[in-house]
């Protein structure tokens, strides 16, 4: 009887024990929809789930103050202010400054202040139309990033200018989270705003995340990079556009010099750098520049790297990434080029 | 002796129901699984590899979605909204962004995905 009873409590905690197959260390993923896109992100350490539910709500937060349409935001207050000086908060003081950095950087190839012009092309409304060379005219002699005047907490934007964070917030808030992630203990995460990629460590067994590459061209990807500790950002032209009566195709980066979709040679950029609001700048930037002055800008700077695709077709990598990528196999005949600094 | 045979019966039935279970738990999931969520609800889980091709209508607040399914692929064929970026991601990849249609709290994902994020 002993054995028999020794037998059934044996099977019995096998049987049990499998409840907990399927469970690994605490891990936890969350996917919501914000800052005009969807968010989707993973974690591996203590307390995860609760690490991204506060990562969440950060996330509401900035959205709250940095959004350019909802009344009551920092930013809308201070485009509303008729040219008066507007007191903000620390968090918007700091993101401002560097956007005006940045523009600076690039010598205004990023400009915070196109976004009236952007709304010209309807982009910001979804009713799309070519603007008049005499509106964009008008709108263009306000697009300025030097006649911001940021002191302190303290911002005046003259009148008729607006400025907007859409070329930075989405890789500057997934900068704060990946912080506010580690500050949690948290090694192993992956944060995804919208194909804005943040990694915080390596996955979990320890290998780096492999991050899929889109074929601006095409449907399906260019290829994969793999990394660790990095962001990854991809400006390009072939989501949100329009094509006119005649068959012209206009998208929605702007170069703040001609008020038009910018096309000098680029069809699409991905800047791979270990913060996501240079990542997320530099793509936007870059990809108005054009190639020759995106190379320069990499030479003389050379805190990032960069995956160009010119309209041609032609994939450029800066040295850095040559290990990292991988063309994707139905990728096979496509032109890579590798570009090292001067001195390698 | 009935009795102890009843027994090694009784004790061989739950092991394998174990074992079975077990099997089951750390059953691979389909590399050709689709989910379609809308507001973060799961609406449809499709196996593209046994799927027939079809259109499946997705009403959302006075506006739709159509979406296709075609030759083991799927994609989101008209929508109507303005920007139409879900109908220019056009088909879905496995290594890349889900498809997304923000006006309508669409996603469109593989269940696992080739990559573990995408850039676009």
């Amino acid at each position: 009887m002993r054995k028999k009873v020794i037998c059934v409590i044996t099977a019995v905690l096998i049987l049990l024990s499998c409840a907990g197959c399927g469970k690994q260390e605490e891990a936890a993923d969350r996917s919501f929809f914000a800052l005009d896109t969807y968010i989707t992100m993973q974690a591996v350490g203590p307390d995860a789930e609760q690490a991204l539910e506060t990562a969440e709500e950060s996330i509401r937060e900035l959205e709250r103050k940095w959004s350019v349409t909802s009344p009551g935001s920092e930013i809308y207050t201070v485009n509303q202010s008729g040219g008066n000086p507007t007191s903000i908060s620390e968090d918007t003081a700091e993101i401002l400054r560097f956007v005006l950095d940045m523009a600076q950087d690039t010598d205004g190839a990023l400009d915070p202040t196109i976004y009236p012009v952007l709304t010209a092309w309807g982009f910001t409304t979804d009713s799309y139309q070519v603007p008049s060379q005499e509106e964009l005219d008008t709108l263009l002699s306000y697009v300025d990033y030097q006649s911001i005047q940021l002191t302190g907490g303290t911002v005046t934007v003259p009148v008729e200018c607006q400025i907007d964070l859409g070329s930075v917030a989405k890789g500057y808030i997934g900068d704060l989270v990946a912080d506010s992630l580690r500050k949690c203990g948290i090694t192993s995460a992956l944060i995804n705003l919208g194909g804005n990629v943040q990694a915080v460590g390596a996955k979990a067994d320890g290998s780096p995340w492999r991050i899929g590459v889109r074929d601006p061209m095409a449907n399906g990807n260019l290829g994969v990079l793999e990394i660790t500790d990095q962001a990854v950002v991809t400006s390009g032209g072939y989501e949100r556009y329009f094509t006119d009566a005649d068959g012209n195709v206009y998208w929605h980066i702007l170069d703040p010099q001609t008020g038009y979709p910018a096309r000098n040679g680029l069809i699409s950029v991905t800047v791979v750098s270990p913060e996501g609001k240079r990542s997320d700048a530099l793509s936007t930037a870059l990809f108005v520049m054009g190639m020759e002055r995106a190379i320069e800008y990499w030479c003389a700077h050379g805190n990032f790297e960069m995956l160009l695709v010119t309209e041609n077709g032609t994939v450029l990598l800066t040295g850095g990434l040559e290990n990292a990528f991988t063309l994707d196999e139905e990728q096979n005949g496509r032109e890579v080029t590798v570009i090292h600094h001067e001195a390698e | 002796m009935k009795q102890s045979k009843l027994w090694v019966v009784l004790c061989a039935a739950i092991l394998l129901l174990g074992v079975a279970g077990c099997l089951w738990v750390l059953r691979p999931t389909g590399g050709d699984t689709v989910e379609i969520l809308q507001d973060g609800k799961l609406l449809y889980t499709l196996d593209l590899s046994r799927s027939e091709d079809q259109v499946i209508e997705i009403p959302y607040t006075g506006s739709s979605n159509i979406i296709q399914v075609q030759d083991g692929k799927i994609r989101v064929l008209e929508a109507e909204c303005p920007d139409q970026i879900c109908v220019h991601m056009g088909y879905l990849s496995d290594t890349g962004l889900p498809i997304v249609c923000l006006p309508n709290r669409l996603v469109i994902q593989y269940q696992q995905a080739g990559t573990d994020g995408a850039t676009g």
